[in-house]
């Protein structure tokens, strides 16, 4: 039984065939539901961003499964199937771990540590729920790699910072002012950019956003599209800058609409309250001097620019203490996995000592007959907890064994001595019990798979 | 005795740099716990000494710095509990290690004298104690808001703009800080007048109380200030950073008073 990775990503492929291969399009679920008829594998997970396409499948037979699922996705998007070879990886076992986790703590994305990747993640593992694709070893995969992706997150610097522009602005609103629930935005500006900084700062919870602009008209026109936004005319811009907290200035200008005196000038009534001065105009609409004033805190873009970019670096600084994290939590699933590969085995053992238990049961059934049934039902149990004793020892230290060559040999011998049928294929229930009732339910798939 | 919560102070000290620095959830929680370990060991010392002397040590330089200390550290835990905000810890353990040392290498707590007993005395002195704990709080608070603006103002957003919580946040809870100090302050200084009127001529150093001896200056200069800062400076425009330096100064003339003063320079606080 294996783990295995097939998939393409923004490290192997262009866009334009990340584009074609995008499993979302059709659905995660009937892309499952394709793949569990036909791929020889146990379980199945398909993991789909605008950034990657990935199948995590356990399988008894890595070189099938490998080349089927290449050819799975090729298919399944009507691809031809030479053109996506070069793109494709795939690799096995921990290594496929290792890839999910790092996928999940944000290291392998093109931004390093955003947060939309973990519930990608998360939106993958239940599709897969859901279509009965997923069994107890991609269970406990993927609740791992959400593990991972929450660590690396909380320990670590690799999510920290805004990393870009209207997310630095926003993050900057928020060191100053704290909520932005109950501030106020001023827009200087009709136009594109200081209405999508608007839109992105209403996004953000700011209730209350102004448009000003030289023609009224554009204004009003550009609060209707924000929606929810008001207008105001030119010559109270003054006043409607007094009375908020950040201005986002976007005019086309070609000289300062505010200079330092008239930044002065409206600070004075506002005494204490800051104001957060947003210069996203090319050439800049506010005088860099204004910056000086005690409350007042200015940021032009290439000023964003430049924390967008000590963001990303630091960042990278932080890589390696997420790779400690992956590594630490790979060894943890590694641990796990081993332990899983005596189960056929326990699963055999347990269902011939059961067998034997059932078989003397029902040799004795005639001597029986004349107890009452209380009597009877104790003998059951009796004889039930005499097997489960017996065969504790055994289950726990073949569990706790350590390669998969001495797994091998305890297999065969314990074939031998008890005369295991070759056929080990578990029942759910028998499994699930072998496993120590710890394996996440089971599904169908699992069942699908092995006949 | 003080050895013991002195040692899980600087046990708590270690945890908070470590964590400030390495921002790890575990450790965070361990600073706290060892903190608390800190605040009831303390606590137990202090309970001991009560009942050793008959009443709470509060009447010696040495013993009132333990008590402060206590003090600092219950302000402090309550603050980051109900903030959850654990970044000031890395500020204020410092000080609790540094004045804790002090009884700790002094045992021993003098005799009472007794002019010293009565509710009145003991609403003086732990109030004030009281408001020199909230006034180190405000102190840090107010260094911790500099930070934090300078760096947005430099737009280097760096080390502390990662750790500390927003501008505003800090501002609030330096004033809610001083509102709190100011309110002991003003007790402690009214009951310790009304007391000194109580007892005028019963004793040298109650005759000693005036403007011109040192601790009654500070802690009237340290009135002034503060008053200033919650009354004045708003009015006037000052605001943020300015405030900020003002706890700083304020607290600057109660560590003075609490410790170089009383060891040395007063004449009417030395029973």
């Amino acid at each position: 039984m294996h783990l295995l990775l097939v998939g393409i990503s923004h490290r192997t492929a262009p866009v334009e065939l990340r584009e074609r291969i995008d499993f979302q399009t059709r659905g995660l679920e009937q892309a499952l539901r394709a793949l569990a008829g036909r791929v020889p594998a146990r379980e199945a997970a398909v993991l789909s961003t605008c950034n990657r396409a990935e199948i995590y499948a356990v399988s008894d037979n890595v070189q099938a499964a490998r080349a089927d699922l290449a050819r799975f996705i090729a298919e399944f998007h009507g691809v031809d199937a030479a053109d996506l070879a070069p793109h494709v990886y795939n690799v096995a076992d921990l290594d496929a771990a290792r890839h999910l986790f790092r996928v999940a703590a944000g290291l392998d994305s093109l931004v390093v540590g955003e947060p939309q990747i973990l519930g990608q993640v998360k939106e993958a593992h239940t599709a897969a729920s859901e279509a009965q694709t997923a069994g107890p070893v991609l269970n406990r995969l993927f609740h791992a790699s959400f593990g991972v992706g929450k660590r690396v997150r909380t320990e670590t610097g690799v999510g920290a910072g805004a990393v870009s522009v209207s997310y630095a602005a926003v993050a900057l609103a928020r060191k100053i002012f704290g909520d932005l629930e109950g501030r106020s935005v001023v827009v200087i500006g009709a136009g594109e950019m200081g209405k999508l900084t608007a839109l992105h700062m209403k996004s953000q919870g700011v209730p209350r956003i102004t448009i000003v602009s030289r023609t009224m008209a554009h204004a009003a026109r550009a609060a209707e599209a924000i929606g929810g936004a008001s207008a105001a005319p030119w010559d109270e811009l003054d006043h409607v800058i007094g009375a908020s907290d950040i201005v986002i200035a976007a005019t086309g200008a070609a000289a300062p609409v505010l200079t330092k005196a008239h930044v002065e000038a409206v600070m004075r009534p506002r005494r204490s309250r800051p104001l957060f001065i947003i210069d996203i105009a090319m050439p800049r609409d506010v005088e860099p001097e204004a910056g000086e004033i005690e409350q007042v805190f200015l940021y032009n873009i290439d000023d964003l620019q430049a924390t967008v970019r000590e963001n990303l670096a630091r960042r990278a600084g932080e890589v390696a203490r997420a790779e400690t994290i992956v590594t630490e939590e790979v060894e943890k699933f590694g641990a796990w996995l081993k332990s899983r590969g005596a189960i056929p085995t326990v699963v055999a053992l347990r269902q011939r000592f059961e067998q034997i238990r059932r078989a003397e049961l029902e040799r004795l059934e005639f001597k029986m007959s004349a107890l009452p049934p209380e009597a009877r039902a104790r003998v059951d149990e009796i004889t039930h907890l005499i097997v489960e004793k017996l065969l504790l020892t055994p289950t726990e230290q073949l569990k706790a064994l350590g390669d998969a060559e001495t797994v091998g040999a305890y297999a065969e011998a314990l074939t031998r001595l008890f005369a295991l049928t070759e056929d080990t294929d578990a029942t759910p229930q028998a499994d699930r019990e072998a496993a120590g009732g710890k394996v996440e339910p089971f599904t169908r798939a699992k069942g699908r798979g092995n006949r | 005795m003080n050895f013991i919560p002195l040692a899980f102070y600087a046990a708590a000290l270690v945890a908070y740099v470590w964590h400030f620095a390495q921002r790890n959830p575990a450790v965070g929680r361990t600073a706290t716990t060892l903190l608390v370990a800190a605040a009831l060991a303390h606590t137990f010392v202090i309970g001991m000494q009560t009942m050793e002397v008959g009443h709470v040590p509060i009447t010696d330089a040495t013993t009132a710095i333990s008590t402060f200390v206590w003090l600092l550290a219950l302000s402090y835990l309550y603050t980051e509990m109900s903030t959850d905000e654990r970044a000031m810890g890395v500020f204020i353990v410092p000080l609790l290690v540094a004045l804790q040392a002090i009884p700790a290498l002094r045992p021993g707590i003098e005799a009472r004298a007794p002019l010293l007993q009565g509710p009145l005395f003991g609403i003086h002195v732990s109030s004030l104690l009281f408001a020199y704990a909230s006034f180190a709080l405000a102190c840090v608070i107010g260094i911790t808001y500099v930070l934090l603006f300078k760096e947005i103002k430099a737009k280097h957003l760096g080390f502390f703009y990662a750790r500390l919580p927003s501008l505003q946040v800090l501002d609030r809870m330096n004033h809610r800080a001083i509102v709190i100090g100011w309110v002991f302050l003003t007790v402690g200084i009214v009951a310790g007048a009304i007391w000194a009127r109580t007892y005028a001529g019963a004793d040298p150093h109650v005759r000693a109380m005036s403007l011109q001896d040192p601790k009654i200056f500070a802690s009237v200069l340290c009135w002034v200030v503060y008053s200033f800062e919650l009354f004045a400076a708003r009015r006037i425009g000052w605001a943020g950073r300015r405030t900020a330096y003002l706890s700083a100064l304020g607290f600057a003339i109660v560590l003075l008073n609490l410790v170089p003063i009383s060891y040395f320079l007063t004449k009417s606080h030395n029973f």
